[in-house]
């Protein structure tokens, strides 16, 4: 390996590739050092049951589909990427025999909640046809450009007249609930418990104030879950191609040790092996705000009020997600079919919560740490709609529920001793759900809170989104006001992970952003913004 | 008064939001380029169906500079002197219908009826300054109707396939009063 880089970029996750793509491509030698064997981080697709079963560890959702700038970019579609947008995209599936089904097709989403709902129905489809009316402001906006902060949002909403000329945004949501939105617009519990399930699946937890702001952009993309197809891994495959291409290096068990800095300025890192790598122009760090500023910069040179934030301890987020992975011989068939046959197509299913109210039960019961009451975990059958992932016949599975990551009654390590215990459990919630299951099940191996930041380190006590999802870490505050803008208090390293705005997710977003800084900081001719 | 789309037009549209730019305190420093895509849709008479009118305009200091109409958005670039940093994009029903006044410039970039692209930041910080220049646009130039003035009348789609329906509709609309 060279021993000299114009950027190197710390940590293989979807935005260090991204990263490292966009600049490869500008000119630039890259090399992006990733600790484990493989690139991808979150994006990591592994035969975890049984060979030929390939299950997504962690990201499993891709939501941001035609909607990321940096998937036309980097035309990862030429990388032997592809997706499937299925056909029902997520079903809630109630206690009394009764679900609700999310399509790609609006009217046959809005017939699902007429069933529950008339005026629902038609609120959902006018929030709905709002939302995606401005979906590409907020987008560009909210989610790839550098983040404004509330106030100034706030005073542009005013001043643009949101408030009179939209149903559904206000100035106001800043300071709500999701529920409250909820309440506010729809009527049935029901389908109000299903629109804050699916905010729950994309991070945004429906009793925290402020994340009522977020909420008509996650309806305005609530269609748009697509699957990638042979697995997760396969884009961070496609990113790495696109990086090789264009003449960057990722190298994998390549843990970064310490990140040199003269003067001032980040000029490279040090490997664990001691391999010492000169950065020309920037380092970049995709990893947690943690590793960054406590074990690999030199003390000396991070400011002590910035040091004492980060050791006070950042916000992460106070649930993460229990996950069981099956290896099935049977696709489910719910007993809610009678109902509405299309759950049996549905690829996310919600299995049990009927109101919101069980919801904010579970959040408190988790937050303290306990499991809640009922497993009512989430179950994904990825093999509906892409059948490569699991051997002619058979099927993965995914459940997940929401958990705590630090157990009242013994910390993150309790969960060693219950995971297989409470994997049981989700299945056999599952089960009740989809009788047919029973005995369907070939192997199964849970994946605990606990196991999470064991395989990746970012993901500190379990927090998937690496970092909590609340208005005091959104915009310019994630992770902290000094790095809300993508530079460190060190000239040239920036940070470039989901530790930033917009947040966790395959966005591409702290990536895309961090780019911006960069181009405007190295004088970048900026390729990519074909207005 | 000018017909629309004439240089005459945009003649008058430029002084109107220079005029109203005027009036304001802290308008933006530095020039930016926007496009605007006018696609024809089948309704409005200005712009054939299927074609689509390109312009640039250059704002500078608050104030707009200038404005060409250019062949395609091929030529844009060159026109330009350098890259887009805004595009408009939208039908030319909307586009009419926001120049006499029927269609709020906010409320169809907030419903997708413009697509709005580029960086948004820039115009959220600078939110009266824009929407004094948007008034300008769309209230403040008395304009010439000459093949009709919007709105047309008639559902897009069903306009879209019936030529004849949106020629009538336009006659009609041809004799109501210029502003209203």
């Amino acid at each position: 390996m060279r021993d000299a880089f114009d950027a190197v970029i710390i940590g293989a996750g979807h935005n260090g590739l991204t990263l490292g793509c966009y600049l490869a491509r500008c000119g630039m030698e890259v090399v992006v050092l990733e600790r484990r064997h493989e690139e991808g981080g979150g994006l990591a697709t592994e035969e975890l049951t049984l060979p030929g079963f390939l299950h997504n560890v962690h990201a499993n959702y891709h939501t941001f589909v035609e909607m990321a700038p940096a998937i036309s970019d980097l035309e990862v579609e030429n990388h032997g990427v592809s997706y499937v947008r299925p056909e029902v995209q997520m079903a809630s599936i109630f206690e009394d025999g009764t679900a609700l089904t999310i399509h790609s097709d609006l009217d046959k989403t809005c017939a699902s909640i007429a069933r529950f709902s008339e005026e629902d129905a038609e609120t959902f489809a006018r929030l709905y046809k709002e939302a995606h009316g401005y979906v590409d402001l907020l987008l560009g906006t909210l989610m790839y450009q550098p983040p404004m902060s509330v106030k100034e949002l706030t005073k542009a909403l005013a001043a643009f007249g949101v408030e009179d000329r939209s149903e559904f945004l206000g100035v106001k949501l800043r300071r709500e609930t999701i529920n409250w939105f909820l309440e506010r617009h729809f009527t049935h519990p029901k389908v109000k418990a299903h629109l804050a399930f699916h905010g729950a699946v994309c991070g945004y937890a429906n009793d925290v104030p402020g994340l009522a702001i977020g909420f008509p952009l996650l309806v305005g993309k609530i269609d748009n879950w697509h699957l990638c197809v042979g697995g997760s891994h396969r884009l961070a495959h496609g990113l790495w191609r696109d990086l090789a291409q264009h003449g960057g290096v990722m190298v994998s068990d390549a843990e970064v040790s310490r990140i040199e800095v003269e003067g001032g300025r980040a000029v490279g890192v040090v490997l664990a092996d001691g391999t010492e790598i000169t950065a020309r122009r920037l380092v970049a760090s995709t990893v947690d705000v943690e590793q960054t500023f406590l074990s690999m910069l030199p003390a000396e040179s991070v400011p002590s009020p910035l040091r004492a934030k980060v050791e006070g301890g950042l916000a992460h987020q106070k649930w993460s997600l229990f996950s069981v992975h099956l290896a099935l011989s049977e696709t489910p068939h719910y007993r809610a079919a009678e109902f509405d046959p299309d759950v049996d197509r549905a690829w996310v299913v919600n299995l049990g919560y009927g109101s919101t109210a069980e919801l904010d039960a579970d959040w408190a019961e988790i937050r303290a740490g306990r499991l809640p009451a009922s497993a009512r975990p989430n179950a994904a059958v990825n093999s509906l709609y892409d059948p490569t992932d699991a051997p002619e016949g058979c099927f993965t599975g995914l459940l997940r529920q929401f958990a705590p990551y630090a157990l009242a009654d013994g910390g993150p390590a309790r969960w060693d001793e219950i995971g297989r215990w409470y994997g049981r459990h989700c299945i056999e919630a599952w089960e009740n759900y989809a009788p047919n299951l029973a005995g369907t099940v070939i192997d199964w191996v849970p994946y605990t809170p606990a196991d999470i930041p064991r395989k990746i380190r970012n993901m500190v006590e379990g927090d998937w989104m690496m970092g909590e999802i609340s208005l005091d870490n959104m915009l310019d505050q994630r992770p902290l006001p000094e790095l809300g803008q993508y530079r460190t208090p060190v000239e040239g390293l920036y940070m470039a992970g989901s530790t930033q705005h917009p947040h966790g997710f395959i966005t591409f977003g702290p990536a895309y952003n961090a780019l911006q800084v960069i181009a405007e900081d190295c004088g970048l001719e900026t390729w990519w913004r074909e207005i | 008064m000018p017909d629309i789309y004439t240089n005459e037009w945009y003649d008058a549209v430029r002084e109107a939001m220079n005029a109203s730019a005027a009036t304001l305190n802290g308008v933006p420093t530095g020039s930016f380029v926007v496009a605007v895509e006018i696609v024809g849709d089948g309704l409005s008479p200005y712009v054939e169906q299927g074609s689509t009118r390109h312009f640039l305009v250059k704002i500078d200091a608050g104030r707009c500079e200038w404005y060409r109409e250019i062949a395609s958005s091929e030529d844009e670039r060159r026109a330009a002197g350098r890259g887009v940093d805004y595009r408009f994009t939208g039908s030319a029903t909307a586009f009419d219908e926001i120049a006499c006044g029927v269609l709020d410039p906010i409320d169809a970039a907030l419903r997708g009826t413009v697509r709005v692209r580029g960086d948004m930041r820039f115009l959220m910080r600078h939110a009266e300054h824009v929407n004094a220049l948007l008034g300008a646009y769309s209230r403040e130039v008395d304009t010439t109707w000459p093949s009709g003035m919007p709105p047309y009348g008639v559902p897009s789609a069903a306009a879209a396939a019936s030529d004849v329906v949106g020629t009538d509709a336009m006659m009609r609309r041809d004799g109501e009063s210029i502003g209203a």
